[in-house]
């Protein structure tokens, strides 16, 4: 089995190359932009971009890289650019790409359907193309060789222009990189109580995300911060839940944490089936009690 | 300028409950636009408004997203015309068959357009492929998270907010683009709009010949959960709950 890793940075060249080595004999690694690394494949294409051409307008090199390797499935670091050129590699295969694939069976690949709602396993008929994180696979050392081969630039038809850049202002926390995470819900009956929420944010360490209704429905948070099907997948040490159902919808957003705690005032709620640490009460008295207490 | 969108229609996903065989059960769902092909339609629609320019959606869709209440959502979003072709295996067809499909549509219908804009991706798969396999199929160039797009004779040109840098690019045009749902929420459709929106021609065929899909789905189930502690606290032990987490916050 040969596989073809397509990476822009070189944590992705890197961990995907190790990856790769888990289901592939022989790895080979392509790299648009920038040269490749060495000694993590067996060989490396440095497709050429020439000054100032966006990534896009490689497409033709990748191929032929492609058409040089023949490899056996094809892994890609999910990012916009890599969508663009492995969908155009995957079309002139005649197939289509499965995107952020999870998990590897054979020849079937796992990925989300409905933002984690469910799992999708599938199966491609023709050719393989991947997109997909270093995380996927088991851990492993990526091994290779210096041997780098140069794929000349060939422009498209209908090329792309860049005119030119700007860097992008940083905008508030990054709740996927956050050790705690609080999220809202529809317990929460005004907007101003919210305050109780950001209180427990603050005694914790915590960084403040709510359910899809508090985003969507009244708009009291961003939408950039609702937890959920098609909105944030979090791995935390901690969640806390306050006057949060669980639907499964919210939940599968912070599957990846370590402890899930809840508080809601239905002992029936579904959330209570799926926390470590949960009480059954009124955020409006406990919240209070819990910030004195810790 | 005649500007073509292609929308996916869904099932509600906050309405798609999980059976007790992990199964998805649709029973509750009605059909919807999937959430940020809205964006699209409204980068589309204003664009259209600044460029004296037309609004057409087009979609591969299943005979379910044929309903009425449906259609007048999307014609009411300052669209002007609505093109469906329905096959029920569109439902969970890859974005090569369903490319394959709207290449169809284009060419039949709508072959003199400028622009083709899609969503970012849509809520089922979210493979963010649909633009770059059309765009492909159709030979014309194709760009993805799109935040601002502004005509300029045969190309526009589009701000691409990437996570580091904004590129500004040149596409000539015709072109497929997609969008970010950053581009510009959508409307909500007043009253009035909804009633013009009946009397918009909007026309349904079948698919003729079938969907060519590449990837065959073997399995949709549910995750399994992660097991978890399960210890719940009464309102009075508020004091141990505390102490609880402040043990796992540690």
């Amino acid at each position: 089995m040969k596989a073809f890793v397509l990476a822009e940075s070189t944590d992705a060249q890197r961990a995907l190359c190790a990856g790769a080595r888990t289901i592939a004999d022989e790895v080979v690694l392509a790299v648009v932009k920038g040269a490749p690394l060495t000694g993590v494949a067996d060989k490396a294409y440095d497709v050429e971009l020439p000054e100032g051409q966006p990534v896009e307008n490689a497409a033709a090199g990748v191929q032929a890289a492609y058409e040089a390797a023949q490899p056996d499935v094809v892994l890609v670091e999910p990012t916009p650019r890599n969508k663009i050129l492995a969908g155009l590699l995957a079309a002139k295969l005649g197939t289509a790409v499965v995107s952020d694939v999870t998990a590897f069976d054979g020849d079937a690949v796992t990925n989300m359907y409905f933002g984690g709602l469910a799992a999708n396993k599938q199966k491609a008929s023709g050719a393989k193309v991947y997109t997909v994180a270093g995380t996927a696979f088991a851990e492993a050392e990526a091994t290779g060789s210096d041997d780098v081969e140069t794929i000349a630039y060939v422009a498209p038809e209908k090329a792309l222009v860049l005119r030119g850049t700007k860097a992008v202002p940083r905008e508030g926390a990054d709740l996927t990189k956050c050790d705690v995470v609080v999220g809202a819900g529809r317990g929460f009956a005004e907007e101003a109580d919210l305050q109780m929420a950001r209180d427990l944010c603050a005694k914790v360490g915590a960084e403040l995300g709510c359910s899809r209704p508090l985003a969507e429905n009244v708009d009291w948070l961003p939408r950039n911060l609702y937890i959920g099907v098609s909105g944030l997948q979090l791995a935390p040490k901690a969640y806390i839940a306050l006057g949060i159902s669980g639907q499964m919808q919210h939940m599968v957003g912070v599957q990846g944490a370590d402890t899930i705690i809840a508080v809601n005032k239905d002992q029936n709620a579904p959330i209570f089936k799926q926390c470590d640490y949960g009480i059954v009460g009124d955020i409006y008295k406990v919240l209070p009690a819990l910030i004195e207490a810790l | 300028m005649k500007i073509v969108v292609a929308v996916k229609v869904v099932a509600d996903d906050q309405d798609i409950f999980v059976a007790g065989d992990r199964t998805l059960d649709y029973s509750k769902a009605h059909q919807v636009i999937s959430s940020y092909d809205k964006n699209a339609i409204e980068a589309a629609a204003q664009l259209a408004a600044a460029n004296d320019g037309t609004v057409t959606v087009i979609s591969a869709a299943t005979s379910k997203a044929t309903d009425a209440k449906l259609k007048k959502d999307i014609l009411s979003r300052g669209v002007d015309e609505l093109i469906m072709v329905t096959d029920d295996a569109l439902a969970t067809a890859d974005s090569f068959a369903t490319a394959q499909v709207l290449k169809g549509i284009v060419e039949d219908k709508v072959s003199d357009y400028d622009l083709i804009l899609t969503g970012d991706g849509s809520a089922d798969f979210y493979a963010g492929q649909v633009n770059v396999q059309l765009a492909a199929a159709l030979g014309v160039p194709t760009i993805n998270e799109v935040t601002s797009i502004a005509a300029e004779g045969d190309k526009v040109v589009v701000e691409r907010t990437l996570e580091e840098e904004v590129e500004e690019i040149e596409v000539p045009l015709p072109a497929v683009i997609a969008v970010s749902p950053s581009i510009g929420e959508p409307r909500i459709p007043g009253m009035r709009e909804i009633l013009a929106a009946g009397k918009k021609p909007s026309t349904v065929d079948e698919l003729a010949g079938g969907v060519d899909a590449k990837i065959e789905i073997e399995e949709i189930k549910a995750p399994e959960l992660a097991p978890r502690k399960q210890q719940i606290f009464e309102e009075g032990d508020i004091d141990a709950f505390a102490a609880a987490v402040a043990e796992a916050l540690k």
